[in-house]
């Protein structure tokens, strides 16, 4: 019975923080493309981007109240809006920095534009893109606590209601899983960076 | 193949016709107009006027994409992908086309092989572990992969020092001789063009001034910037590219061996000419110098007797062999035959203040 009780507030943490974190990028990459070949999109997106940054995140939580009511959903809305943020800015970033010689290489070789972005800009973006999706998977995770306060449920209701009733007991219940899910995130998005990350020969001996 | 280039802001006005099988080195300083001309062949760069046609198909015709693919190109940054190996890099293309893994890998160890790297050494190792000459091997091994009939380079050697370069054209010019396509080569260097190009185009401020083959160049300038350019008051420094008939006299007069020995005088002198060609019969000549002639004026009755047997040369044999032929024969005095009739004379003594 007990461990129901935290078993279900972390599913929902976990469901909250990963539904908005894939569909951010699902989001953000597309965009960050899109930005490469519209000057006006990019500085749409850059600017909306650079914006919601600056709002706090409670004000980011609160406004999404009167625009789109309370529940799951404006919840996922919430975290979108703060972890798409990195997760563009750093694609963009990584597929705008390519060296131009690789660019112009692959022109010259007759590659098409989505052919360039796919064996070349994407490439040399992954480490930028890795690290977007990484900062944002730790915001999702914080910003999951918080929506709570909008009804979504999850570690962070445990954690408001335990503040609320100064239950250290069931405010620690709620915080102690949050922040063991993001050492997790931490720790399994490096293991995975090392892994998935092209090698390009500096790593020296392998 | 023809082609021709209307007018961009950095090309103006080109008309250019490349031969199938031949290298033309495009050659010119910053801003010529060379590199933007090359852009415009594989549709990098699309003229505002005037067309480029390829084996008679307007380009404009063509998918530039699809053109691209069918066209080499090298640049002197190389742009490998650094997250590529070599192998992975050489076969982009035709992973993209859908070859299989055992074509792509039968390619690129074909390609590494022209280009002189060890495919078991190279194959899987990344651009980074590459020397800058080796890069610039797979650049090329890299163009050529689709087997492309045109390839297109712009200073591929430029960045190398002088002591690769050198060792890298003489490599080139043997895979030229391999590969055997028509290569279009920018270059702003006039020795690496005169040791490439079969023909050289020199442009200037949008514009070629001359196009011709070296010897051309050298021997027949268009106008001092030309001249300059190619050293054509400096012909010591193009001596290997000169042949005999580039540096004779002509033969202006042949006098007939029966002629009396003062008429014979008193044309050569008339013709300010020291030595002269003499018809024996009628295919059979020898040489006369006027020195000689005056000297033995007395004991001589007719020409004949004061000639003396011709070393005989062809017109196309390159200079510098003619001469260590006639080194060896130690004569001072060669008989230029163009089918069958004397062309002219080369005299060594009068060579010299020619080439310096």
């Amino acid at each position: 019975m007990a461990s129901n009780l935290l078993l279900t507030p972390i599913f929902q943490h976990i469901v909250l923080a990963y539904t908005a974190l894939f569909l951010s990028i699902a989001l953000g990459i597309p965009l960050a493309i899109l930005a490469l070949y519209s000057r006006t999109l990019q500085r749409i997106v850059m600017t909306l981007s650079n914006l919601m940054q600056a709002v706090p995140t409670l004000a980011v939580v609160a406004i999404v109240v009167p625009l789109i009511g309370i529940g799951f959903w404006p919840a996922i809305v919430a975290i979108i809006l703060r972890a798409l943020l990195p997760i563009i800015k750093n694609t963009w970033i990584g597929l705008s920095s390519v060296d131009p010689a690789q660019i112009a290489s692959a022109e010259g070789l007759g590659l098409s534009e989505w052919e360039i972005i796919r064996y070349v800009r994407l490439p040399n973006a992954y480490p930028a893109i890795f690290a977007g999706v990484k900062f944002a998977a730790i915001l999702a995770n914080s910003v999951a606590i918080l929506t709570a306060m909008i009804g979504s449920g999850g570690l962070g209701s445990l954690v408001f209601e335990g503040l609320a009733g100064v239950n250290m007991m069931k405010m620690l219940s709620g915080a102690l899983p949050a922040i063991g899910i993001a050492l997790f995130l931490d720790a399994s998005f490096s293991w995975m960076e090392r892994r998935l990350l092209p090698r390009s020969g500096e790593s020296g001996l392998e | 193949m023809r082609k021709r280039f209307g007018e961009t802001v950095a090309v103006d006005g080109i008309s250019l016709d490349i031969r199938g099988g031949e290298l033309l080195i495009l050659i010119g300083g910053s801003g010529s107009g060379k590199t933007t001309t090359l852009r415009m062949i594989n549709r990098l760069i699309d003229p505002d006027e005037g067309s480029i046609a390829i084996n008679g198909i307007d380009t404009q015709t063509i998918d530039g994409i699809v053109l691209r693919k069918n066209i080499g190109y090298v640049i002197q940054q190389i742009g490998l992908f650094p997250h590529m190996t070599i192998r992975e890099n050489i076969g982009l293309l035709p992973t993209i086309e859908g070859w299989s893994r055992e074509e792509i890998e039968s390619r690129v160890a074909a390609l590494l092989t022209l280009v002189h790297l060890p495919p078991d050494q190279f194959m899987d190792r990344y651009p980074k572990e590459l020397s800058g000459g080796q890069q610039q091997r797979v650049g090329l091994a890299r163009a050529l992969v689709m087997n492309p009939p045109l390839l297109l380079m712009d200073e591929p050697f430029g960045a190398l020092d002088p002591l690769l370069r050198r060792q890298l054209q003489d490599e080139f010019i043997g895979i030229k001789e391999d590969i055997g396509k028509t290569i279009v080569f920018v270059t702003h260097d006039i020795n690496e063009a005169f040791r490439l190009g079969d023909r050289i185009a020199i442009m200037h401020e949008g514009r070629i001034v001359q196009i011709g083959t070296p010897r051309d160049l050298i021997l027949n300038p268009a106008d001092a910037m030309v001249s300059d350019l190619v050293g054509s008051d400096r012909l010591f420094e193009h001596i290997a590219s000169l042949t005999v008939s580039d540096m004779m006299v002509p033969a202006s007069s042949i006098i007939s061996g029966d002629l009396p020995v003062q008429s014979a005088i008193e044309v050569m002198i008339q013709s300010r000419s020291t030595v002269a060609v003499v018809r024996e019969r009628a295919a059979s000549f020898s040489v006369l110098l006027l020195s000689t002639l005056l000297q033995r004026r007395d004991e001589v009755k007719t020409v004949l007797e004061a000639t003396d047997p011709p070393f005989f040369l062809s017109m196309d044999v390159s200079l510098l062999s003619a001469l260590e032929e006639m080194k060896a024969a130690s004569v001072s005095l060669g008989l230029v035959m163009d089918d069958g009739e004397p062309a002219g004379l080369l005299l060594p003594d009068d060579l010299i203040s020619r080439l310096v």
